[in-house]
């Protein structure tokens, strides 16, 4: 008995010495990134919009690291604040997927039925469009401004994340305790929020970090099409493709925001692969103390 | 059992040892392991769930992976199986030992057909063509008892029932001639009915053949039924080996005792009294002590105790791992034997009226039967498989459960009787009838809120009945807080209140479902049930998923509340030891009706329905004098449902009389107080036969004329 009282510290203990390897170095280099973009104004004393004829277009050197642009702004000033707005965006937007896919996710898995068909056919007219080709229908018939190619982004990965959320409810509905939880005479929401969601929480949160990848890579496309961040305020994307005519002349300006787009990527996948190691049902074993 | 051809040794284990590695280094699943088999023997090896009994089993058929250290031997026909590298293992496996295992519904390959299945080990093996190894696959299959085998190879394992899938299993076991078969639970997922006609047909097969069988189960009944021997394991240890007659009758190890105390025993004229359950639970193979590992739930355990036992021969055969054994050999398991209060006494104290009553309900669960049409229509081919039919689950049921009563509802799957349940407490819609409570109709929404807090239920499952996700106080407080005025901070002690009545500690508040065991979350699942003050709790197979000795806490919980309270339960099992043993009334399904309702007593006695007949007598039991009892030979191994138009059962009763059973609805008997038996034999003929019968020869097979099937 008392070994069993003594099991939840113990196996939190362990479960913090046994962090996946992934989970690490992606969560280091997530968190490297988003303290570089808050502190931008702190770690390089140069602004990204000053500008400087003198240098313009001087590559990668002491003073300007990643070199500067054809106005002789700060390539590497940018890419910090460009990546506030990048991983801003990324973030919002898996946000607001989240908050409309989870809920409907829910209530299609649970109720079923007439309305699960009606949803996930609605579901199925969203994601049967390219996601950058719906990104840009949403923008197109408003002016483009960025609160609103953050709401596109997250609209365009809302299916995804219901068809996900309906599935696990899907599992969870059978479980005895939701039978409880009925018998009792619980309602709807109570089910839904206490009873099933805090099941599919390690579910939901390894998704949302894969999730925010797509995000900011559709995010960067918007901007790079010119439907995102707006001049002179600028994101990874739109950097871009304003370094696209100086392309053979100074590589640096396209490569430096590519470059950490590329880490900001590669670490967050691998946070969420680490993730989904650590939370993964499957992987854990099932069973008593 | 006697005709064994000869006395041959098939398997020689010793000193066989199984440990795993673990976080804390190595864990013993099995330590120094002796038994043997003989031509045509059977060796039982009984344990409850985490005694390493399968892992016996998979050791013995060479299984175990290679992250499994293995020490000892294993001879299997005079070679060792643990040593062989695995090429060999391979290539004795299925040839000299052919192996079954528990679930015949994930055994077999779902998109495989059974001609696949069955063949494919003897192609590989013998090399045999497939024509050969077809027409010894029809011979096999009609050996196992199974009709039409010609059909049956092109079908695939969704077609058929449990029983036959696990005759398919058996058969495909047997298709290499092995002299040994081991059997991992071949009946566990099964009926009972169906279960005697699979031990029937496995002791049939040992005897023709002059087999070894190492059979591995958790079911003493089982034992008593097919053993020759008996060894009982207890986390990894043998505690005690002997002949089946020896150790079921004369136990000698404490824990064998307590196993057999702990059942529910089935008589029709018995003293109502509480069981006996083995406290505490089996020690985690990690942690197990040098001495002897039963020492903490044994009641008559010493100091001495703690020091290494040895497995010491005590008789001609019989073996035992306990230095007292002979000083406990006649003193009985200790039990606070409580006197049950009847049903009768509670009614002489107030004047019944029905809590709860059902007027036919009925429930229609329909298939794809349209699709099909629409298929065959369009393309003329048929489709490659069954469309789901119409199914009935429950086909016009009334019942009526009295204020303090327990009414037993026992049937076997897909009988209907949990549908039943969850109609009663209104958890599933019903197509028609009416649920009065406390005279109520609780069909309308506006009595719902009240309704749902006089009638709780306890699930079957232990692993799924919990959130996982939330501590066990919360969740219990939850349903306090949902029907009550509770203070918050009152709250806590209102739980611990209930956490008392169901005998568990109050420090258990904390606690998460993963750290408790399965009887220990049944009884929170309980607990649940109490908090919002029911009158009335469905007892949805509350034990099914649970080992006997906490099986009989769970037992003793329930009973006891209910006289504390004067609770009125639905209990249904497909047990019907268990269902007689805390039922003041009993109701057998079949096929979504109610075909004998009746007091325990009617119901356990003549006149029986031809089903309840077949029930009793298909239930295994642990008094060796009845283990040689005949059973009643029902005529087919699948229950069948669909639309019929006179009895359910006509399909499958020994007792048939004709075609007014296949064709007209049978009608309600009603015996003495209020006994209603379901059937076209008048009661009294009923009552004149099975009597005379009692028990029933082997031939009640009466009226062979129409097929098991439609």
């Amino acid at each position: 008995m008392d070994e069993i009282a003594e099991a939840p510290s113990g196996r939190g203990w362990r479960m913090l010495r046994h962090i996946p390897g992934k989970l690490r170095i992606g969560g280091g280099i997530v968190l490297l990134l988003i303290v570089l973009a808050i502190l931008a104004p702190i770690v390089t004393m140069h602004s990204p919009t000053q500008i400087n004829v003198v240098e313009r277009l001087s590559p990668p050197n002491a003073v300007f690291w990643f070199g500067t642009d054809e106005y002789g702004r700060d390539v590497f000033a940018r890419v910090l604040h460009g990546g506030r707005l990048s991983l801003a965006m990324g973030f919002a937007a898996t946000l607001i997927t989240f908050l409309f896919g989870v809920p409907l996710g829910l209530i299609a898995g649970y109720v079923g039925g007439r309305l699960d068909g009606l949803l996930m056919r609605a579901m199925d007219v969203l994601m049967s469009f390219p996601p950058i080709m719906l990104g840009l229908l949403i923008l197109a018939v408003t002016d483009p401004s960025l609160w609103k190619s953050i709401l596109a982004v997250g609209i365009v990965y809302v299916p995804v994340v219901v068809r996900l959320v309906r599935s696990r409810t899907m599992e969870l509905v059978h479980e005895e305790y939701i039978l409880a939880a009925r018998a009792r005479g619980e309602g709807l929401a109570y089910i839904l929020a206490r009873e099933i969601l805090p099941n599919a929480w390690p579910m939901i949160i390894v998704e949302a970090s894969l999730r925010v990848t797509f995000a900011i890579l559709l995010a960067a496309a918007l901007s790079f099409l010119g439907m995102g961040a707006q001049p002179p305020s600028s994101d990874w994307g739109l950097m871009i493709s304003e370094a696209r005519p100086f392309v053979n002349q100074a590589p640096w300006i396209a490569l430096a925001p590519g470059f950490v787009m590329c880490i900001a990527v590669v670490g967050i996948n691998l946070f969420g692969d680490g993730l989904r190691e650590m939370l993964d049902p499957r992987l854990k074993s099932k069973g008593g103390a | 059992m006697s005709g064994r051809p000869s006395n041959a040794r098939l398997l020689e284990v010793r000193g066989l040892n199984v440990s795993y590695e673990g976080r804390e280094g190595p864990v013993r699943a099995i330590e120094d392991l002796d038994f043997h088999v003989d031509a045509g023997e059977t060796l039982a090896i009984v344990g409850e769930s985490g005694s390493g009994k399968s892992t016996v089993a998979m050791a013995v058929s060479g299984l175990l992976g290679s992250e499994a250290q293995v020490a000892g031997t294993a001879e299997l026909l005079g070679r060792d199986v643990i040593s062989a590298p695995e090429a060999e293992r391979r290539r004795r496996r299925g040839v000299e030992v052919g192996i079954v295992f528990q679930d015949p519904f994930t055994s077999l390959n779902p998109g495989l057909t059974v001609a696949r299945q069955v063949t494919e080990g003897l192609i590989h093996h013998r090399k045999v063509s497939p024509g050969k190894a077809r027409r010894r696959a029809l011979d096999v299959l009609g050996e196992v008892g199974l009709q039409e085998p010609e059909q049956l190879l092109e079908l695939y394992p969704h077609q058929l029932s449990g029983g036959m899938q696990q005759r398919v299993l058996i058969a495909s076991a047997l298709m290499c001639d092995p002299k040994f078969l081991v059997l991992d639970e071949p009946t566990t997922a099964l009926d009972v009915t169906i279960e005697a006609r699979i031990l029937d047909l496995l002791d049939d097969i040992r005897r023709r053949r002059g087999l070894g069988m190492l059979f591995i189960t958790h079911n003493l009944g089982v034992v008593n039924r097919i053993a020759d021997r008996v060894c009982v394991l207890y986390s990894g240890r043998i505690a005690e080996i002997g002949r089946k007659t020896e150790v079921l009758t004369l136990p000698r190890h404490p824990y064998t005792k307590g196993l057999l105390a702990s059942l529910p025993v089935l008589a029709a004229n018995r003293e109502r009294h509480s069981l006996a359950p083995i406290p505490g639970q089996m020690p985690q193979p990690g942690d197990r002590s040098a001495g002897c590992v039963f020492r903490p739930r044994c009641p008559f355990s010493e100091a001495r105790c703690e020091e290494p036992q040895a497995l010491v021969r005590v008789e001609e055969s019989q073996s035992v791992r306990c230095w007292k054994a002979d000083l406990v050999v006649d003193l009985p398991w200790p039990v606070e034997r409580r006197q049950r209060v009847s049903r009768k006494r509670l009614d002489d104290e107030t004047d019944t009226k029905p809590l709860l009553v059902a007027q036919d309900l009925r429930k229609t669960f329909r298939g794809a039967a349209i699709r099909k049409t629409i298929w065959r229509r369009r393309f003329g081919i048929p489709l490659p498989y069954q469309p789901r039919r119409v199914v009935r689950a429950i086909n016009g049921v009334s019942l009526d459960i009295m204020e303090g009563e327990v009414l037993g509802l026992v049937g076997e799957s897909g009988s209907g009787k949990s549908t039943l349940g969850q109609a009663i407490v209104r958890l599933i819609e019903v197509d028609s009838g009416k649920v009065l409570f406390q005279g109520q109709d609780v069909t309308t929404l506006s009595q719902e809120r009240d309704f749902r807090s006089k009638a709780q239920v306890v699930f079957q499952n232990p692993d799924s009945s919990l959130n996982p996700r939330r501590a066990i106080g919360p969740a219990i407080a939850r349903a306090v807080m949902l029907h009550s005025t509770v203070r918050r901070a009152d709250m806590r002690s209102q739980v611990e209140a209930l956490l008392d009545r169901v005998g568990l500690p109050r420090s258990f508040y904390d606690r998460y479902p993963h750290q408790l065991s399965g009887g220990e979350r049944q009884r929170v699942g309980i607990a649940r049930a109490l908090a919002t003050r029911p009158r009335f709790i469905l007892c949805d197979e509350p034990t099914s998923a649970l080992d006997v000795s906490v099986q009989a806490t769970v037992l003793n919980v329930l009973a006891d509340l209910r006289e504390e309270e004067r609770l009125s339960y639905l209990f249904i099992s497909h047990d019907l030891s268990v269902v007689a043993h805390i039922s003041d009334r009993v109701a057998v399904m079949y096929a979504g009706n109610i075909v004998e309702i009746g007091t325990t007593e009617q119901v356990l006695a003549p006149p029986f329905h031809p089903y309840t007949e077949a029930l009793l007598s298909a239930i295994p039991r642990t008094d060796p004098g009845t283990a040689e009892r005949s059973r009643i030979a029902l005529r087919s191994d699948a229950p069948v449902g669909g639309e019929a138009t006179g009895c359910p059962f006509s399909g499958r009763c020994p007792r048939r009389i004709g075609h007014v059973c296949d064709e007209v609805v049978p009608p309600v008997q009603t015996g003495l107080a209020g006994h209603r038996v379901v059937c076209h034999i008048p009661l009294e003929e009923l009552a004149a036969t099975q009597a005379a019968e009692d028990p029933p020869p082997n031939g009640a097979t009466r009226q062979r004329d129409a097929s098991g099937r439609r």
